[in-house]
């Protein structure tokens, strides 16, 4: 019954170790310690990625989990500053937990080599008093881009001795640095460096990334350097087992299969039983949420054995979240149910299984989420079942676009406007701007400090361009998404003496997860939001019981800025440009645990979110608009987009959410029938561009899909379900594609 | 759509300036501007016996009331590397006179001047004072010595900030220890027609976008006013610190034996927990048992208590420290068991103590009350 699902059951070989020698310039102090915790020799890319950085170059080492890519930097770090104690390194994580993790493997060499070598992490939790200490001896300062961002980099002042024997920038899991915060963060580089050459360091970067298309590219945008390559993995791995799971069909008529979260449950049930220890990963906090509700249940008893299974996502506590990765490395937790938050380099142990609820959206998450079952001895497995999501339907269709295709390319843009604007004001608080200065590689320095000179914002005097504000610009940014808002506080209310913070969220998900009368789960408690206080950012919540959960509606509405490029072929009118998009959830939908049946809907009134960002658009000629009547072609417009969303982020190489497409019958853009697709974040990162450079590329692929579908009147994995685009929209859809790409 | 024509679309920041019309300052950048104005001096004598009883640091063997540099300075913002100290005033007094001279850069290119000034002028002193010097105003000209790569410990004294003492003395009556609120609260003068520290960055931009100097004038005619008071407050600071029974609030008197025992000065907190009476005298008879039951003085210390008791002082503190003392130095359970039994007695007085810590201190009593029992030898209730 299990195997008749399985669409295809791949296995991947063993692999031996490539070890190489310790290099020559390796301080020799360095490997009795190394020998005494039995590595004898280095993994090839190790000894690789030490030879090169301790010759001087930049480096960027692409690896899989576990493979000892810390060794590529702390070796080099360790041997620099037994050599030179003045000698500085700093640190950067994406997160506080990775960088409590790689610290206490950093002080255990330490220890054993018995030096005075100090190690210190920076964070919003370091102590006021200890700030000193970490300021004037920390010989390797630990912290997050956000920290380096916000307290550090506009304090300079008080790191002189860090910015003055800055020898290394370590920078691990680049590939999560895409998008809006990593195009943040090559301009705090940029604003970096920049103070290094004021206070005369020259450091040195070393880069860590996961498997992805551009490690080298992405490392080279981060820095604005040139970057060597280390990606000779030298490290062994066990046999692995990659199993595609297509759930059954269960009307043929609509498409529809049976629910990925059952199914998981099923999966993930069979292995738990079976007392393999497992992980599962869940595309959304809320069915984090609901699958451990049921596997919790599955192992309640009254030994409290429930706690064998736990939730694990962003908003839980750090505490909690440290217990569960305890838990979890030393196996008194069997099973675990996480959002992408578990996908970095956490040390949570090498697990057994995987089970994927739904694809991760790119085949580097989906590498990731995987790489956390396998071992480098023994056998592991990885599950992958498919939602009934197009793009789902897609990779489990064509197995090997998954297993063959190279992962997506980390784009970013560090020449965003907002965002490079927004450092260049930092930038030019913390340090005066001269004539003839640029600002790292970015374009347009003179034209920038024109207009913040015309703003007042500087002054230019003497040559000099001096910070002439009263602001304190580097609070205006948030690096993780375009809003420098402050996160809400969850407030659980349940005891009315003791209101209890569980947790917090971003502003943008707020309106979607947080709104009045919305069910919230926190670790398989449900909750309802009583009040949600927009301007103190806080939402007060109190348990409840119920059977079912909300999801709430997402309206976006479009204007147009600016028209940067136009072109016409044989009538269709495409343009890429400037557009404001506005979203703003109205209503949500009560939905019935275990059916899945809508109960009802409620309304929400929240304020509207504004976004700025860049659109690529197709507009429909008149002639073939007027074929259809309205409703005919409102069916089809949605088919279209509808396949667009499958194959855009398979062709731009970037996650589902990165680029949205909707479709307007009269849009304000063109006054016509219009499809249009923008970049899901403030300024762009460039997916709008590519998808203009690709000219009709995406239009040809989406006819290919709703061609080869079998299905009569459109599934989930074509045009849509019926239910959405009636009896007309594939048709419809399928002839608007053929005009539009002849 | 060019780079420029794009910043153009976006919202022009908010920038509070007054724009009138530009006439830019003639730049001079030679040196800075620079004025200086005699006050008569603030008269008590300023000794170091008495500094040192106020705070922690150490002061100079050769301390001198005429070494002492006041110091404020006026800046462009708050924090961080891009935060400027466009004036700093400095005073010092010589005889009976009080010299104040303030510094100001009438543009960027006279910081470098302006910080070389003070250099040469604070070699002079052994000791800096301050209010709110230590967090503020010396921390901000370190880092603008270093962005002008200016090497320099000219600032690394002795430094006396008068802001960390008030706190601790006033803070308790004044709630809000700013400059302004202790020169009218202590010394009597209520400034006129001051300009609102908040508003000082604006003018200097204002000054620097239209070049009108008289801009300037509220500012520093508020940064002399301020310099003059850390004389003034700094000299009724050590006539009050040597004669604390001219305070004339009990929570002013109280407070100062409170810093004065933090930093060991037992005799002199003594004084002032005696001095302190009114709503202030239980906490202070506390405080003063507290003293002397550290200092051994067990006898001094359970005469206190037993007179808070009398007098019903306190509420049930003097008798859980007097039970301590019958439990764990005298040894004497049943006078013990008798001092908690009273207190267990005065807590079930009704509408005592309406707080929700008494039904913690109850169980405490409790516990304590049986372990009284076991060490006396009987069996519990």
């Amino acid at each position: 019954m299990f195997m008749r699902n399985v669409v295809r059951w791949e296995t991947i070989p063993p692999r031996e170790a490539q070890y190489a020698a310790y290099p020559e310039q390796l301080d020799q102090r360095l490997i009795p310690v190394l020998q005494k915790r039995g590595i004898h020799q280095l993994y090839s890319h190790q000894a690789h990625a030490v030879r090169s950085v301790l010759a001087g170059r930049d480096v960027v080492v692409v690896t899989p989990t576990a493979s000892g890519k810390t060794m590529c930097y702390n070796l080099p770090v360790l041997s620099a500053i037994l050599e030179n104690e003045d000698a500085r390194a700093l640190y950067l994580f994406p997160t506080k937990a990775l960088s409590a993790d790689q610290v206490s493997e950093l002080y255990e060499l330490i220890e054993m080599m018995g030096v005075d070598i100090k190690t210190y992490t920076y964070d919003g939790d370091t102590p006021g008093a200890a700030r000193r200490a970490v300021r004037q001896a920390g010989h390797i300062v630990v912290t997050n881009p956000d920290m380096l961002h916000s307290g550090i980099l506009p304090h300079h002042t008080k790191w002189v001795k860090l910015f003055e024997n800055l020898r290394y920038i370590v920078i691990d899991e680049i590939h999560t640095y895409r998008g809006v915060f990593g195009s943040n963060l090559a301009n705090v580089l940029r604003r970096l460096i920049r103070l290094c050459d004021f206070y005369g360091s020259k450091p040195q970067f070393i880069l860590c990334s996961a498997t992805i298309a551009n490690p080298q590219e992405l490392a080279e945008t981060l820095t604005g350097r040139p970057v060597e390559l280390v990606d000779d993995n030298g490290a062994p791995m066990g046999a692995r087992h990659f199993v595609f799971y297509n759930p059954p069909v269960v009307n043929r008529q609509l498409g529809i299969r049976r629910g990925v979260i059952p199914e998981t449950r099923n999966i993930t049930s069979m292995l738990l039983k079976n007392g393999i220890q497992t992980i599962t990963f869940a595309r959304s906090r809320l069915t984090v949420e609901v699958l451990t509700k049921y596997l919790k249940d599955l192992v309640r008893d009254p030994l409290g054995n429930a706690g064998r299974v736990r939730g694990y996502r962003g908003g839980y506590l750090p505490t909690e979240r440290r217990e569960i990765e305890r838990g979890l490395r030393s196996g008194s937790i069997d099973a675990v149910v996480s959002t992408n938050a578990l996908e970095l380099g956490i040390d949570i142990g090498a697990l057994d299984a995987c089970v994927l609820c739904g694809y991760p959206g790119t085949i580097a998450s989906a590498w990731q989420q995987a790489g956390r079952a396998g071992r480098r001895k023994g056998t592991s497995i990885v599950f992958y079942v498919a939602s009934s999501a197009a793009i789902d339907q897609y990779i489990v269709a064509h197995p090997d676009y998954f297993l063959r295709q190279s992962p997506e390319n980390a784009l970013l843009n560090p020449d965003n406007l907002y965002i490079l604007l927004s450092h260049f004001k930092c930038a030019a608080f913390e340090l005066p701007f001269e004539d003839g200065d640029s600002f790292g590689n970015a374009p347009g320095t003179p034209e920038l400090l024109e207009y913040l000179t015309d703003a007042n914002i500087v002054r230019h005097v003497d040559g000099r361009y001096h910070w002439s504000a009263e602001d304190f610009p580097a609070s205006e940014i948030s690096l993780r998404s375009a809003s420098a808002e402050e996160n809400f506080m969850i407030i659980d209310t349940t005891n009315p003496q003791k209101h209890r913070v569980i947790g917090e969220m971003d502003r943008f998900t707020v309106p979607m997860l947080l709104h009045e009368n919305a069910i919230y789960m926190h670790e398989a408690q449900q909750y309802q939001v009583e009040k949600l206080d927009f301007d103190a950012c806080k939402a007060f919540i109190r348990r409840v019981d119920t059977g079912y959960y909300t999801d709430a509606d997402l309206n976006v509405t479009l204007s147009l800025l600016d028209i940067e490029r136009e072109d016409e072929r044989s009538g269709v009118q495409r343009g890429l440009g400037e557009v404001r998009v506005s979203t703003l959830v109205t209503m949500f939908k009560k939905i019935k645990f275990d059916t899945h049946e809508t109960l009802g809907f409620g309304h929400v009134r929240l304020p509207e979110t504004d976004m700025h960002t860049t659109a690529m658009w197709w507009t429909l000629p008149d002639e073939l608009a007027a074929k259809y009547d309205s409703d005919t072609l409102k069916n089809g417009m949605l088919g279209v987009t509808n396949l667009l969303r499958i194959v855009a982020p398979l062709s731009l190489m970037c996650a589902p959410q990165d680029v949205a497409v909707l479709y307007q019958v009269k849009s304000p853009i063109t006054n016509k029938p219009t499809i249009i697709l923008y970049d899901n974040c403030p300024g762009g990162v460039g997916l709008a561009h590519k998808a203009y450079g690709m000219q009709q590329l995406l239009l040809e692929q989406a006819l290919q899909i709703v061609t080869d579908c079998s299905c009569p009147f459109g599934c989930p994995s074509c045009a849509g379900p019926m239910g959405e685009i009636g009896t007309t929209g594939k048709r419809t859809a399928w002839e608007l594609l053929n005009e539009l790409t002849r | 759509m060019n780079l420029r024509d794009k910043l153009k679309m976006l919202e022009k920041p908010k920038v509070k300036v007054n724009v009138q019309e530009t006439v830019p300052a003639q730049p001079v950048f030679t040196d800075c501007w620079r004025t200086q104005a005699t006050h008569a001096a603030s008269d008590y004598p300023i000794s170091r016996e008495t500094v040192m009883l106020m705070q922690g640091d150490d002061m100079p063997a050769d301390f001198a009331a005429e070494r002492i540099l006041y110091l404020d300075t006026e800046t462009t913002g708050l924090a961080g590397a891009g935060t400027v100290a466009f004036e700093v005033g400095l005073g010092w007094q010589k005889g009976s006179t009080f010299h104040v001279k303030q510094l100001v850069m009438r543009d960027y290119p006279e910081e470098k001047f302006l910080l070389e000034e003070i250099v040469r002028i604070a070699e002079q002193f052994d000791v800096v004072c301050s209010f709110n010097g230590k967090t503020f105003d010396l921390p901000l000209l370190k880092n603008r010595f270093i962005m002008n790569r200016i090497r320099t410990d000219c600032l690394d004294k002795p430094h006396i900030d008068l802001l960390h003492i008030a706190r601790r003395v006033w803070k308790l009556r004044l709630q809000r220890c700013n400059l302004t609120n202790l020169e009218e609260a202590l010394l009597g003068i209520p400034r006129v027609d001051d300009l609102p520290g908040a508003q000082v960055p604006e003018r200097f931009f204002s000054y620097l976008k239209t070049g009108d100097f008289t801009l300037l004038d509220d500012v520093l005619a508020h940064n002399e006013q301020d310099i003059v008071s850390l004389q003034n407050l700094l000299c009724h600071m050590c006539r009050m610190y040597e004669n604390p029974e001219q305070l004339r609030f009990d929570e002013d008197v109280y407070s100062m034996g409170v810093a004065l025992d933090r930093f060991r000065h037992t005799e002199e907190a003594r004084r002032c927990y005696q001095l302190a009476g009114g709503s202030m005298h239980a906490a202070s008879q506390s405080r003063l048992a507290q003293s002397y039951r550290r200092s051994g003085d067990k006898a001094a210390a359970v005469h206190i208590w037993q007179g808070m008791i009398a007098r019903g002082e306190g509420g049930i503190q003097p008798f859980v420290e007097l039970a301590k003392y019958y439990e764990h130095t005298a040894r004497d359970y049943e006078a013990a068991l008798d001092v908690v039994r009273k207190a267990l007695i005065r807590l079930a007085e009704p509408a005592l103590f309406e707080n929700c810590a008494v039904q913690e201190a109850r169980n405490a009593l409790q516990y304590r009350y049986d372990r009284l029992k076991r060490k006396a030898g009987k069996p519990s209730r």
